[in-house]
């Protein structure tokens, strides 16, 4: 056997051998047909491009493996933190909308009963207390089910707990 | 949508038209199409893939070692068929515009 020929052919081999386990068989199709062909350049060139062949074929193969891989590990981890993130957001927004609503609602107090000659903070405070009583009662029905939702309005409770405690510190109850 | 095919495709669709049933050795195939192998097999394997061509292990004979044989399924043959309609359609119409023009 002339040196070209088994150089194609020892080449071809050793390439089927470190190829992808979804590469070898096309990898031996090719080799095959190795035989059948008369000329030993034309054989050493069909090895190097079966060569290539099997390079792009493990390759891509490789390719998709890994692809799969990253998908499977990180679509349910974003999902899940997507998830987490829009719950609490979305706790936020309700006690922001909850406590706007109160202070709006004394404001129009204020507004439309000025003959009551009511002294704003004592209802501001109202308002307050009862906002927060609304988050507690809130965050203890959804802690199981939403827990994410639950924490985005045990932080605004906390929030607006900490704002109404440093306002007395520093003000005390004049408005 | 029909996927464009590149000119490599389209000769190894219309090689394996030349006789849809009977089955076909690579080599062959590179032979009667001018496609080295390089540029053959991954077209094959693509094919294969989309079970547009079906694959076969010669049966063995003693002392021969086994050759893998092609023949394209029935829905490869209607796409090589549906492509092969297109293109001659396609070439058709552009014959005529140029002679229109001219």
């Amino acid at each position: 056997m002339p040196a070209s020929r088994r150089f194609a052919s020892k080449l071809l081999r050793f390439v089927i051998r470190h190829s992808a386990p979804d590469s070898q068989t096309w990898g031996n199709a090719m080799l095959r047909e190795l035989d059948f062909i008369e000329s030993d350049w034309a054989a050493l060139l069909w090895a190097l491009g079966s060569t290539t062949a099997i390079f792009r074929h493990s390759a891509r193969a490789l390719w998709a493996r890994m692809g799969k891989q990253d998908l499977q590990k990180e679509r349910p981890r974003v999902n899940s933190n997507g998830n987490k993130a829009a719950g609490i957001a979305a706790g936020i927004a309700i006690a922001a909308i909850l406590i706007v609503t109160a202070l709006s609602a004394v404001q129009l107090l204020f507004y439309f009963f000025p003959a009551w000659d009511l002294r704003p903070m004592p209802w501001i405070m109202a308002a307050f207390v009862i906002s927060e009583a609304i988050f507690i009662f809130a965050v203890v029905t959804l802690w199981r089910k939403r827990r994410p939702m639950a924490v985005g309005i045990l932080l605004s409770a906390v929030l607006v707990v900490t704002h109404v405690i440093i306002h007395l510190a520093t003000h005390g109850m004049s408005r | 949508m029909k996927p464009r095919l590149s000119p490599q495709t389209l000769l190894l669709l219309d090689a394996f038209l030349q006789s849809p049933k009977d089955w076909k050795y690579g080599y062959d195939i590179s032979r009667n199409t001018g496609l080295k192998s390089g540029t053959l097999y991954p077209m094959l394997v693509r094919l294969a893939e989309r079970k547009l061509l079906e694959t076969s292990w010669e049966t063995i004979e003693i002392g021969k070692p086994p050759r893998h044989l092609y023949r394209l399924t029935p829905t490869g043959l209607l796409f090589a068929r549906e492509h092969r309609l297109s293109r001659s359609s396609g070439r058709a119409q552009r014959t005529a515009l140029g002679g229109v023009k001219s």
